[in-house]
């Protein structure tokens, strides 16, 4: 119960401070936006082919989405660390497991209120819309949601690590591409099979992705403890 | 309204060494039993690199008890206080708080400490209320909205409840700080330059407050420069210099001018040659 209501204080504090300022939200928002753009203006036009343009499409939220990813989690860790109200937090006994898993929620909810947004305009800039159904629509958040879940569990470690260190913010991006690799495989592989196809054919990238995600944020629950206290 | 905070058994030390320092238990007298030091540091040592910041502190804390330290800037108070408050790991040493081992079962103990260091541990972009209901929900504190209401009209905080923090002065924040170092009624008080930017209004505050918490039987440790403030606050007190803790005397056994010239007198001692 104390875990529970701790893990719920935090994740209110860290949405509440986030969508107060609106820094972050407005930050990673239009960062995707353009992202988009730039993709559908530079390649949009040359694909008449639905496989080409689901291929796109994928390539475009992922890297969208991997990018403002990195941006919302040095936020989340600045934050934290500039008043040193990590520290704070520590004092109150608090597990560093609990804080973790309560980064990785928040940045969570974050992310995929970002994607619910950013999806959308991606299928209608590069002509997807119009063939997507709610239902490939629904299973694509299910596949992102799985995807951001390992991208948080990743990130929330690695971020809680490089934004101690000087140069923090561009450190994480080096730190954490490498190990998020498998993630946005698995994702941009069941993005463009949903997109084209409809389905998931035969789904090993979805467990992949899945198994991934759950295996890291179960190491790096147990690993929290060493993080945030050295 | 003052707030209704559990206080501490009041308590009189039984014996004490020849060498002037207390003993590690006391006798309560309220309770009859025997009671644990509020905080005992013994040899603690931490290096950064090849540089050790500090080296061998070895302090205890009563409950009741106010332990001054003075030191320059650089002395190394601010890791000394970073340690007991274990935010920070020794490299070497042994820490105990209320009896428990605090550098093995941190989490534990972290409860047991207010904590008022340079950083204002909080959220600039919450208010005043909305940190202390955050802090006090991470605490588990029950009729929280009352307690973070009491305890900032207390610290005269009452017409700036709801104003961000970062619009703060020093005076204020520091305020603040010290109304969340006793959101949860701790134990032991770790008060680094509390008296630090403050006008005269203030620090009467700040010593007002640390006496009533005195009176509670929590432990206090300030860590200042200021000789004059450090003295009328604590009841105990120690120079620390080059990153070595030393024990000077109890307030009733030096004046407030024999400990500073002292404290000068160390400082001139181990002032780097040439300047």
């Amino acid at each position: 119960m104390k875990a529970f209501r701790q893990i719920g204080a935090l994740i209110r504090k860290d949405l509440g401070l986030q969508f107060r300022s609106k820094e972050t939200l407005v930050l990673i928002f239009v960062f995707s936006v353009l992202v988009v753009l730039i993709f559908a203006f530079a390649f949009g036009p040359i694909f008449p082919e639905k496989v080409e343009r689901g291929k796109l499409t994928a390539s475009v939220l992922w890297a969208a989405f991997v990018f403002a990813g990195i941006i919302s989690l040095n936020r989340s860790f600045t934050l934290e660390r500039s008043h040193g109200a990590i520290d704070g937090i520590r004092l109150t006994g608090v597990d560093a497991s609990n804080l973790y898993l309560s980064k990785v929620v928040s940045n969570l909810v974050f992310l995929f209120l970002l994607e619910i947004v950013i999806t959308p305009i991606a299928l209608q800039f590069l002509d997807l819309l119009d063939v997507v159904t709610m239902g490939i629509l629904l299973k694509l958040f299910g596949v992102l949601s799985v995807g951001t879940l390992g991208f948080c569990a990743v990130g929330v470690l690695l971020a809680g690590m490089s934004t101690s260190a000087n140069g923090g913010e561009s450190l994480l991006s080096v730190i954490l591409l490498p190990l998020v690799i498998p993630i946005i495989m698995g994702g941009a592989k069941c993005t463009v099979s949903l997109l084209v196809t409809g389905g998931l054919e035969g789904g090993f990238w979805l467990r992949l992705l899945a198994a991934y995600s759950l295996i890291f944020l179960a190491a790096a629950y147990l690993l929290a403890d060493a993080v945030i206290e050295e | 309204m003052p707030l209704n905070l559990p206080t501490f058994p009041s308590s009189k030390t039984i014996d004490r060494r020849k060498d002037g320092r207390w003993k590690n238990f006391h006798f309560s007298s309220q309770h009859g039993i025997i009671d644990i030091m509020r905080l005992r540091a013994s040899q603690l040592t931490k290096d950064f690199g090849h540089r050790t910041i500090v080296k061998d502190a070895t302090l205890s804390v009563q409950p009741g008890e106010v332990v001054t330290i003075f030191g320059p800037n650089g002395a190394g108070k601010t890791t000394l206080i970073k340690i007991l408050a274990t935010l920070l790991k020794p490299t070497s040493g042994k820490l105990e708080i209320e009896g428990a081992d605090a550098i093995a079962d941190y989490s534990d103990v972290r409860r047991m400490l207010g904590v008022v260091i340079h950083e204002n541990l909080a959220y600039p972009a919450f208010s005043p209320y909305e940190n202390l209901k955050f802090f006090g929900q991470m605490y588990g504190i029950k009729q929280l909205e009352h307690r973070a209401t009491t305890l900032l009209t207390e610290v005269g905080l009452q017409r700036f409840l709801h104003e961000p923090l970062r619009i703060f002065s020093r005076g204020m924040t520091q305020r603040f700080m010290i109304a969340k170092a006793l959101l949860h009624a701790p134990s032991v008080l770790l008060l680094d330059e509390p008296f630090s930017g403050l006008d005269a209004a203030a620090r009467q505050f700040v010593r007002d407050r640390i006496a009533r918490e005195r009176q509670k039987g929590t432990g206090i440790v300030i860590t200042t420069h200021n000789t004059e403030l450090g003295y009328l606050a604590g009841t105990r007190f120690l120079f620390m210099i080059d990153g070595e803790l030393e024990e000077i005397a109890q307030k009733n056994e030096i004046k407030a001018e024999t400990l500073l010239r002292m404290y000068e007198k160390r400082l001139t001692h181990n002032a780097p040659k040439g300047l």
